[in-house]
């Protein structure tokens, strides 16, 4: 049974409708990646998924369970934590501190601030600053680790390369394996395709709130994915 | 364009004619209550101007008619000339004031606008407190009505109410139908837009402001003549606001029929308390208070806008319709509805 | 010499100004809210002290402050959570000054209608007028102990926001109030946490206004504009200079009020009114 299961989820902004009956599965301990334009509607399945935007019809179960009535509280004490598109880290916060918040829903595991250290050495060295006057790739790793410290099963990954260098974005990614590796799923919105493809054991392509592609990575061709990305 | 409609006109006519003839039927007590009644809803029109339309919720507009009443009372017994003229004197002097502060209070915004205001008034009902020229702590009687006939000072004195009353409301409403209007609509929806197609957002709310102080320098002068004497606490009392912002908020805030709504409740909801359940001094106040409130959280627009919604009711609209579509126009695309926030 | 007194006495007197702007201060801080009752409470709870009194008469007054500032708290829990939640959920920041200002006028009101508008006090017995010598300078128990309460107050507040768990989640949630909810936080429990904080502190202050002066329902809006000019001119969310600003009003009154009696309070507002000009978002600042 996969960890996620997203059936004919419909979401609305006011009047406007977001999600047309869309489906999508992450298995356990698996990485998928959603690709697709700007406004596709990655974004608001993301925060659907977290309890944070609307599921106005459709299902979601998470290890069987139905959460698509849920608060996001609740959603998030069950293992699905949000590192949110721009970061959204704590201003008033330390980095530190920034970190701690990720802890607060109580689920314990690998993941606590020394390994979270160990992931992202340079965030020890600024652990007392102000979490926003860091750079923005290391702005990442900070909240990339205060979701971790939530020790979720699965990790939503909102356009976590944004505006940041490749450099930065390898090292960022790289870290995904030790993620993995504990255990928890990932279902990352990424930009670009070929990094998305390389990363991610599936990938789901929307289109206008709508998927249309959907499988393992090496079973499409260049082709088949421009397509789906830009729809013909 | 459809034609302009003629009712608001023949309702301007029947309101106007009415307050003409009203001394010959009504008695000394129904006068005076008509007085306040007429009083207040061109504060509440003011105030709706200012916060509705422009978007500048202020809670020190009892400055303005503070001043307008004191200065009509100096004047008057100064110059020794009949408070009638001095009237107009009261409303320009709430303008003048209102001009000279407004480059000092537009720097603020949303609540300190709203607080700083409220400390302005402080100050200027401090200021006039300590003055001997306007009579002190205690208050000042209106000599100067010894100059007006004592039988018809009355009748007169409604009158000018009537008239400040008409003259708000019909003011408010050319205002908002006139291309100033939709540029303070404008700005009061989306300044950074409004500025970017030209319209020039100091001027409007600058124009706007110093309208309203006028207004309310008008209504503090012709109520205060009314009662012949004036004192900083009542000159400067807060409840001028309080009375205008409930109005408004339950009427509906950003419309004409609004504050006549809201006026409308105001007094009926007095005149309930004191008369029917006997229950006199703040209880009517403290439900004009609840009923706010709720109107606040769960109909923001007011019973005028709740009408509106749920009943289609439509009233002075001062939104632009749109042109009828004919075969010709039936091909291009609609023009994109409704307007955000607290619209007419 | 008498300077120096007045001085000092304005400090002493600008403590009780920032205690009045401390519960104001941290609402604001937090959830970017005016709260134009406050003013209203600081009364109701001195009326609740003046009954505390009257059931046990001989007690000092100054063991009243607890169960005063509990039951302020509860209060303050179920405004926010029944009411005023929902007033700062429609993203208007004019909403809830318009609220509360309804809030005020209806508790200023009900409590005229209910405990009718003579002055009352309380009886702090001989700690309202005892006092010390120093250097020829006389000076009051009573204010000395505001303002060091005051100080306490503030630090007690800056020391809970900034080193416990608590403070951790009431200063993330004012950042980000939506996100929160994904670390597993309620706002509106910590909103409403927070007001019940703001009310408890409001509600000391006036158990100890009580101490010092008579007060009517009117007591209130009287206090309210100085208490909002003391948060105003420290600017949103620091206390710190919250706690300057009430003392320099302190100074300005009394300093004023020497020089030209009747009118202290207007030396106050001109104060004000100046920094406002000069800082439109106070000394700290907004926070961005």
């Amino acid at each position: 049974m996969p960890l996620l299961e997203v059936r004919e989820l419909c979401s609305h902004y006011g009047d406007l409708q977001a999600l047309f009956d869309l489906s999508l599965d992450v298995a356990e301990g698996e990485a998928t990646a959603l690709i697709g334009a700007n406004g596709a509607g990655k974004s608001t399945l993301i925060r659907a998924i977290a309890g944070l935007g609307s599921r106005s019809r459709g299902a979601i179960r998470f290890d069987g369970q139905a959460i698509e009535a849920e608060p996001a509280e609740r959603i998030a004490r069950r293992g699905i934590a949000l590192v949110p598109e721009g970061r959204m880290l704590f201003p008033s916060l330390t980095v530190e501190e920034n970190l701690r918040m990720g802890a607060l829903c109580g689920r314990t595991g690998h993941w606590t601030l020394p390994t979270v250290y160990a992931l992202f050495p340079i965030l020890q060295e600024f652990r007392h600053r102000p979490a926003t006057q860091l750079s923005g790739g290391q702005q990442q790793m900070v909240s990339i680790g205060r979701a971790l410290m939530a020790n979720p099963r699965l990790m939503l990954c909102d356009e976590i390369s944004l505006g940041l260098a490749p450099v930065v974005i390898e090292q960022i990614y790289r870290a995904f394996g030790d993620i993995r590796a504990q255990g928890t799923a990932l279902l990352v919105v990424e930009q670009d395709v070929t990094r998305a493809c390389r990363i991610a054991q599936r990938v789901y392509c929307l289109l206008k709130g709508r998927v249309t592609l959907a499988g393992r990575a090496s079973d499409f061709s260049a082709a088949q994915i421009a397509n789906a990305y830009f729809g013909h | 364009m459809r034609p302009p409609s003629l009712v608001p006109w023949l309702g301007f006519t029947a309101a106007a004619l009415a307050i003409a003839f009203a001394p010959t039927v009504a008695d000394g007590g129904l006068l005076r209550l008509l007085s306040e009644v007429l009083i207040t809803l061109a504060m509440a029109q003011m105030w709706n101007l200012l916060a509705g339309y422009t978007g500048l919720v202020s809670m020190g507009h009892q400055a303005f008619a503070g001043i307008g009443a004191y200065l009509l009372f100096v004047a008057s017994d100064r110059l020794g000339i009949s408070p009638y003229w001095m009237v107009p004197v009261a409303g320009l002097g709430g303008a003048l004031l209102a001009a000279v502060v407004a480059p000092l209070m537009f720097r603020l915004r949303d609540a300190y606008f709203s607080i700083g205001m409220w400390v302005l008034a402080e100050i200027v009902r401090l200021l006039v407190a300590k003055f001997p020229l306007f009579g002190g702590e205690s208050g000042v009687p209106l000599q100067a009505v010894r100059l007006v006939e004592a039988e018809s000072f009355q009748q007169n004195a409604f009158w000018i109410s009537g008239a400040i009353g008409l003259a708000a409301v019909a003011g408010v409403y050319l205002l908002m139908r006139s291309p100033f209007g939709l540029g303070l609509m404008a700005v009061r929806d989306n300044e950074l837009a409004a500025t970017s197609i030209g319209v020039n957002v100091w001027r409007n709310r600058f124009i706007a402001f110093v309208l309203s102080g006028l207004g309310f320098g008008l209504a503090g002068g012709a109520h205060f003549m009314g009662t012949m004497f004036v004192s900083p606490d009542s000159a400067f009392d807060i409840n001028w606001v309080v009375t205008a912002m409930f109005i408004v908020i339950i009427g509906g805030i950003g419309t004409i029929e609004g504050p006549l709504i809201g006026t409308v409740i105001y007094f009926g909801l007095r005149e309930l308390f004191n008369t029917w359940f006997a229950m006199s001094g703040g209880w009517y106040l403290i439900a004009m208070g609840c009923i706010a409130i709720a109107v606040m959280l769960l109909a923001p627009r007011g019973l005028w806008g709740l009408a509106r919604e749920r009943w289609g009711w439509r009233g002075l609209s001062v939104q632009r319709h749109p042109p009828p579509r004919d075969e010709a126009s039936l091909s291009a695309p609609l023009p994109p509805s409704t307007q955000q926030g607290r619209t007419a | 010499m008498a300077w120096l007194e007045t001085l000092i006495n304005g400090v002493l007197l600008g403590g009780l100004y920032a205690l009045f702007g401390l519960g104001l201060a941290l609402v604001f801080g937090v959830m970017r809210m005016v709260n134009l009752a406050h003013g209203e409470f600081v009364v109701l709870a001195a009326y609740f002290a003046v009954f505390l009194a009257t059931q046990f008469p001989g007690v000092s007054p100054l063991f009243f402050i607890a169960p005063v500032a509990l039951a302020a708290f509860g209060m303050g829990y179920l405004l926010q959570r029944l009411l005023l939640n929902r007033a700062v959920a429609t993203d208007d920041p004019l909403t809830p000054v318009l609220v509360t200002f309804g809030i005020a006028v209806v508790l200023r009101n009900l409590m005229v209608e209910l405990f009718g508008a003579d002055p009352r006090a309380l009886d702090g017995g001989a700690l309202a007028t005892a006092g010390f010598e120093i250097g020829g300078l006389r000076i009051g128990w009573y204010p000395v102990l505001v303002l060091v309460l005051a100080v306490l107050a503030f630090g007690a507040l800056q020391w809970l926001l900034q080193h416990s768990r608590f403070g951790l989640v009431v200063r993330a949630t004012s950042d980000h109030r939506e996100i929160v909810r994904t670390m597993g936080v309620r706002p509106r429990h910590v909103y409403a946490v927070v007001m019940g904080l703001s009310l408890a502190f409001a509600s000391v202050a006036g158990l100890l206004l009580a101490l010092r002066t008579s007060f009517t329902p009117f007591s209130g809006v009287e206090r309210l504009l100085g208490a909002f000019e003391v948060v105003i001119i420290g600017g949103l969310g620091s206390f710190r200079w919250a706690l300057v600003g009430g003392i320099a009003l302190g100074v300005a009154q009394l300093v004023g009020q020497r020089l030209d009696s009747n009118a202290g309070a207007l030396y106050a507002h001109l104060l004000f009114f100046a920094v406002l000009m000069v800082r439109p978002n106070g000394i700290a600042g907004a926070r961005t």
